[in-house]
This record gives structure tokens, sequence and C-alpha cells, in this order.
């Protein structure tokens, strides 16, 4: 017998439905043989007395000069209730001596021989016995209405019933309980894991865990273990390249700045000025690679996660950006209402930097942009608008991706600003959404977190969604 | 004003001492924290701008070393690794200001002045901000040397925007700052009282509003 069950089922389910059914069914049967077992006893005992009411009455029967004489015995039924007794006796001819001529002798094999009947209304059980005598073979038939037999037949059923009942119920009960509280450990586990923030890769504590899980368990660490290891390398790298790529590049556009001031460079002009441009460029990328290499999961998983405060946060990147709108004539301004996120303060800096970083540049002299944060519940959102060129619908998807510019776009963007906002919010389990401003002008750009305690209490999370 | 810079990549330090010299700071250099130590022993400085990278000794040891000493000079940290960290350890163990590799020369002489400014405020009680002149101590603002009449409230948001100068103070700061003197205070009024020390100041200094955030008293525009 090949049993396929759905192999994602859970071993709990699984021991339920490879245990329980074989079982019922194997107590049903057990419940089964009892009772026909029960039975076959009862029967045998009562046609015992049956058929020594007939060897009694065969006893009383002379045959006085070839003639028989077969006398009835008195009723006993005065004791029983319902139960009626019925005899007759039949002479070797086949003709009636005594007794109740409905009681015919039953054809068949045996002596005594006993039969199942009908006797007018009643069901009866009867024994008929062939006695030799000096006239012949005489046939006694004793006969019994069956009430007896049939209270202890349902007597011997309805216990059998209850027993089987109880037994199967115990053992149903028992195995649930024996399956829940042997896969305990394995819960145990998985609490554990559960519990745990994405991010974290500290080692699972193996001491409370089953032999059969234990591989498993080791084979998780093991793999921890592995990412720690490569996350740690990934930001040794990102420091170092931090490092040796930005100090080369600070003093070169430290240097060009003071050129383009130099009136001895004045003849230069406009090849000064691409210089300058291409620099900062090359700057921009630096930082932007840098930002994403931080922002990507790998690199940032042992980043602790934690309670942000969203307007202050904001407030810092707006400050820092007040000089470049004054420069660039636009009015940047905000509207900030209390909002908490679970996350890196720094990583969401990166983030909405970003994206006033892309406002800025992208909106012409003149324009209006607008940072906003707030909560809904205690979910937080931060979004962004501006009323400048906007996005057009069908670029708001390949906007995310990595190096991808809008078609004829200038300026000094390498295409890894919304890249950076989208993998920051992956590491916040925000969702971003690019829209049209208000009036359907412009670009607004929302990115909303999930609500704070959903992160804090993994579990009940869990509970609701399992 | 005399600048100690101590910056060990000459590119580097090369652009930072000429900037800061066309800004009008003396610039000394030291290439390691060695140096920038008997610097400080033997001569004055206003300001020490420090780079976190330095061979031997780092910068955040030098500062936490200085610190230790009783050293009150501002430190300004450079760095050109960034992380949350970093900073928050800089500002902590004593750092007055952070700054991010590469930076606009004139975003690092903007924070040159307004540490130095601060630093003078501490020691005469003096605020120094271009044609402007904060007499904290005795409540006077004098512009080009000519003491100009402020009301007492209007001296309270000239006050606050001033000990925070070149950042963004909140209408709900200024609105606090206010009400300690009159309870009464609406952010309408703060408003009012803001363009009143606006009118005063006129073309010598600048309150720059940031649309949500606050004021921002600036230096006029070149």
């Amino acid at each position: 017998m090949s049993l396929k069950l759905d192999p994602t089922l859970s071993i709990h389910r699984r021991l339920l439905i490879l245990l329980l059914p074989p079982l019922t069914l194997l107590m049903v049967a057990g419940g089964f043989a009892d009772y026909r077992a029960s039975m076959v006893f009862m029967r045998t005992a009562y046609d015992q007395s049956l058929a020594d009411a007939a060897f009694a009455q065969a006893g009383l029967i002379k045959v006085v000069d070839g003639k028989i004489d077969a006398p009835l015995p008195v009723q006993p039924s005065t004791r029983a209730s319902r139960e009626k007794f019925y005899y007759s006796v039949w002479g070797p001819d086949g003709a009636l001596v005594s007794g109740n001529a409905q009681l015919a002798p039953p054809t068949g094999e045996g002596n005594p021989l006993y039969a199942d009947a009908w006797l007018g209304e009643h069901r009866i059980r009867l024994v008929s016995y062939r006695m030799p005598t000096a006239a012949g073979v005489v046939t006694v038939n004793v006969a019994e209405t069956t009430y007896r037999r049939d209270a202890a037949r349902h007597f011997i059923l309805t216990s059998t019933w209850l027993m089987d009942f109880i037994l199967v119920d115990g053992t149903l009960l028992l195995v649930w309980i024996g399956v829940r509280y042997g896969l305990k450990p394995l819960w145990a586990v998985r609490d554990q894991i559960e519990s745990r923030s994405p991010r974290e890769l500290r080692p699972l504590d193996t001491a409370a865990v089953p032999a059969e899980v234990r591989p498993l368990v080791d084979a998780l660490n093991g793999l921890f273990e592995v990412l720690r290891e490569a996350a740690r390398a990934q930001r040794q790298f990102v420091a170092d390249a931090a490092h040796q790529l930005r100090t080369p590049i600070a003093g070169l556009v430290a240097h060009l700045e003071l050129l383009t001031q130099d009136p001895a460079a004045a003849r230069l002009g406009d090849r000064l000025a691409s210089l300058r441009d291409g620099m900062s460029r090359v700057a921009h990328s630096a930082n932007q690679l840098l930002a994403l290499a931080r922002a990507e999961p790998s690199a940032n998983l042992a980043d602790k996660f934690e309670i942000t405060d969203l307007v202050p946060l904001v407030r810092r990147v707006i400050e820092r950006h007040v000089d470049r709108s004054v420069k660039a004539q636009l009015d940047l301004g905000a509207d900030l209402k209390a909002a908490s996120v679970e996350g890196s303060a720094w990583l969401i800096e990166d983030l909405l930097g970003n994206l006033v970083d892309n406002a800025l540049h992208y909106t012409p002299a003149g324009g209006h942009i607008t940072v906003r944060c707030g909560a809904d519940e205690s979910a937080a959102y931060l979004e962004i608008e501006d009323d400048g060129p906007g996005i057009p619908e069908g670029e708001r998807g390949r906007v995310r991706q990595r190096f991808y510019r809008l078609p004829g776009s200038q300026g000094h963007g390498c295409g890894l600003g919304l890249a950076i906002v989208e993998e920051i919010s992956r590491l916040h389990r925000a969702s971003v959404t690019i829209d049209s401003g208000a009036g359907g002008h412009g670009t607004k750009i929302r990115v909303q977190f999930p609500a704070v305690k959903t992160l804090f209490q993994g579990k009940t999370a869990t509970a609701v969604t399992a | 004003m005399r600048i100690l810079l101590v910056e060990d990549n000459d590119l580097v330090a090369d652009a930072i001492a000429r900037g800061l010299g066309l800004a009008g700071f003396a610039v000394d250099r030291a290439a390691s924290a060695e140096h920038a130590a008997s610097a400080l022993a033997a001569e004055h400085f206003d300001l020490a701008v420090v780079d976190i990278g330095l061979p031997g000794e780092d910068g955040l040891t030098f500062v936490r070393r200085l610190r230790s000493q009783g050293e009150t000079l501002p430190v300004l940290i450079l760095t050109a690794r960034e992380t949350v960290a970093l900073r928050v350890e800089a500002l902590d163990l004593g750092a007055d200001d952070f700054l991010m590799k590469p930076f606009e020369q004139s975003e690092l002489a903007a924070r040159c002045r307004a540490l130095i400014r601060r630093a003078n405020l501490h020691t005469n009680g003096q605020l120094n901000f271009g044609r402007v002149r904060i007499d904290v101590a005795g409540r006077q603002l004098h512009i080009d040397e000519k003491p100009v009449e402020l009301t007492g409230r209007e001296w309270l948001v000239l006050e606050c925007l001033a000990l925070s100068a070149g950042r963004v103070v909140s209408k709900e700061r200024l609105q606090q700052t206010i009400a300690r003197w009159d309870q009464a205070m609406t952010p309408n009024a703060v408003e009012v009282y803001v363009s009143r020390v606006r009118a005063k100041l006129a073309d010598a200094a600048l309150i720059r509003t940031v649309r949500g955030l606050g004021y921002r008293l600036d230096e006029p525009e070149a």
C-alpha cells in the first residue's frame, strides 16, 4: 500500500492522519469481534438450557402398548414476565401426539436440531430432539420466545459500543495529546526562529533541540555564520572603498572649486567648468554606489533597527538641503506630523536624502517641494511632492531600477537614487508608490512603512497571519 | 582667526588650506596627531579641523585625548567613512561638528565660522555675524557698530535665532521662548515678531523662512 501525502503537510497533521483512521478502524473491528464472540457464547448458553428442557420433556415420554404417552409440563412462564414456552410431541408417523400443533418439527440435520422460527406474531427459538422409542422415533419440540435473548443481545451490543466509543475517543485524545507534546521541541525551535528579526544572524540556541532537528538547526547556524561573515566583509569593503574613493575625490573637488575662483584660471573658462561638473558627477556617483552597497540587505543584516522618530530625521535632511534649494530658487518646505518607524535612522536619512536630492535636481527654478511625514494608525509614511515635470506613468516602474534614467534627462544623476530608495524601503518592509502631485502635475513619492507594533510583536503578528 | 588643520592626505590638506585661506582664515597644517598636539601646545588656535583617518593615532582618539586634557578648542571632524556610530561617537566624545568628504569649500568655511562664532559667544558673550554684532550679555544689537533698539520680545526672538545661527529654529521653539515672557503667545504672533526683527536687521542679516520647519538666521546673500 502506498500512501501519498502532500509533502508540505505539517508533521502534526501527518501523524494524526497516519495514526487516527487506522486506530479507529482497528478499534471498531475489535469491538465488532467482541460483540460477535459474546453473541456466540450467549446463544450457546440459552440453546443449551432449551435443549435441557427438550431432554427433560423426552424423559417423560412413555410407550404403553405401542401407544405414546407424552404429558405436557407445567408452564414455567409464571416467573418470566413475557417469555412463553411452547411444546409439541410428534409421533413416528408425523402426527401430533400432544402440545401445540403449530410447532412443527423443522427440517434439517442434527440431533438436537436448533432453528429460528415464527409462531404467530412471536419470534421463537426452537429445539427439536428426535428420540428413538419402542414405537419408533418420537420428535420432541421445545420453543421459547426470544425476549430474553433480545434483551441480552441489546445489552451486549450497547455495552460493546459504549466501551468502543470510550476507547476510540480516549485513544484519539491520547494520540492527539501525545503528538502535540511530542512535537513541542519542534515548535520551540520554530518560535525561536520566528521571534527573530529577519536581520538577526545570532546562532540559534541548540540546548533544547531534539536529536532529529539538531542537524537542521546546526545547518541553519552554519548558514547564519556564513552570512554574518559575508555581511561583515561587505561592510568592511564598503568602509574601505568609501575611504579610498572619497579622500582623493574630496581633494579633487576642493581643488577644482578653488581653481574656478582663481582669476588666473579664467581663460580656461568652460573647460574648467565642465571638469568641475564631471568631478561633482564622479563624487555623486561614488556616494550613490556606496549608499547602495550599504543599503543592500547583505551588508545590513547585523544593523540594529531601533524605534526612530521621523520628525527630527526629516528636519535634519531638509536642513541639509536648504542651501541648495536657495541656490536653485526652489521653495523647499515641510509638513510634519508625529510618526515613528522601526528602522535605521541613518538608512532612512539616506532614503529621504535621495528623494529630496532628486526633487531638487529635477524641479525647475520657482518650483515647490514639500516633504511630509505622519502616521495613519501606527503605520508611518514619508512623502515628497514637487511640481516639476513629473515621471510619465509608463516609466514609474523602470525608474526604480539601478542605473535607469529617464530618456532625455539632464545633469549629474547616475540613476541610482530611486534604486537606493527602493532597497532601503525593502529593508524596512516599506512600500514605495510613485504618483502625480496635486492636480496631476509634478511627482509625489510616498514611502509607506508597516505599523510599528507588528514589527515588534513578532509572535502576535505571525499568530494573526497563520 | 587661526585654524589647525590635521589631515594626512596632501591633496585634501592643500585644497582645504587654500580654501580656508581664501575665506579669511589663517591655516596651519599638521599631518599627524603627534604634530597637532605639539602645535596646540605651542600656539593658540581658534579651531581644529581633524580628519579621522590619520596615520598613527586616529582623529577620534586624538579628540578624546584633547578633551580629557581639558582642551575646550572647538573641533570639526572630517571623515570619508560614514557610519551613524562614528558620527554619534565623534559628537559624544567632544567634537563640535562632523563633515563628510567630499564637501564644498563654502560649506566647510561656513561651519568653521559658525563654530568659532559659538566659541566666542562662550568666552566674551558676543556673537559676530557679518555686519551684525549681537551682545548677548549686554542684550544689545549692533549693526555696523551702531546700536539698534529692540523691544523685549524682539530681542528674545533675535537671541534665539542668533544662538543657533545658520541652523533652522522651529516656530514652536520660538513660541516657547517668548511664551516664558508672555503667556498668551500664538504662532501668528511669532510671525509678527519675526517680521519686526527682520525689518530692523534690514539688509545686514537675513531671517530665512523654511516652510513648515521654522526660521534660519543667515548672513545676507552676496
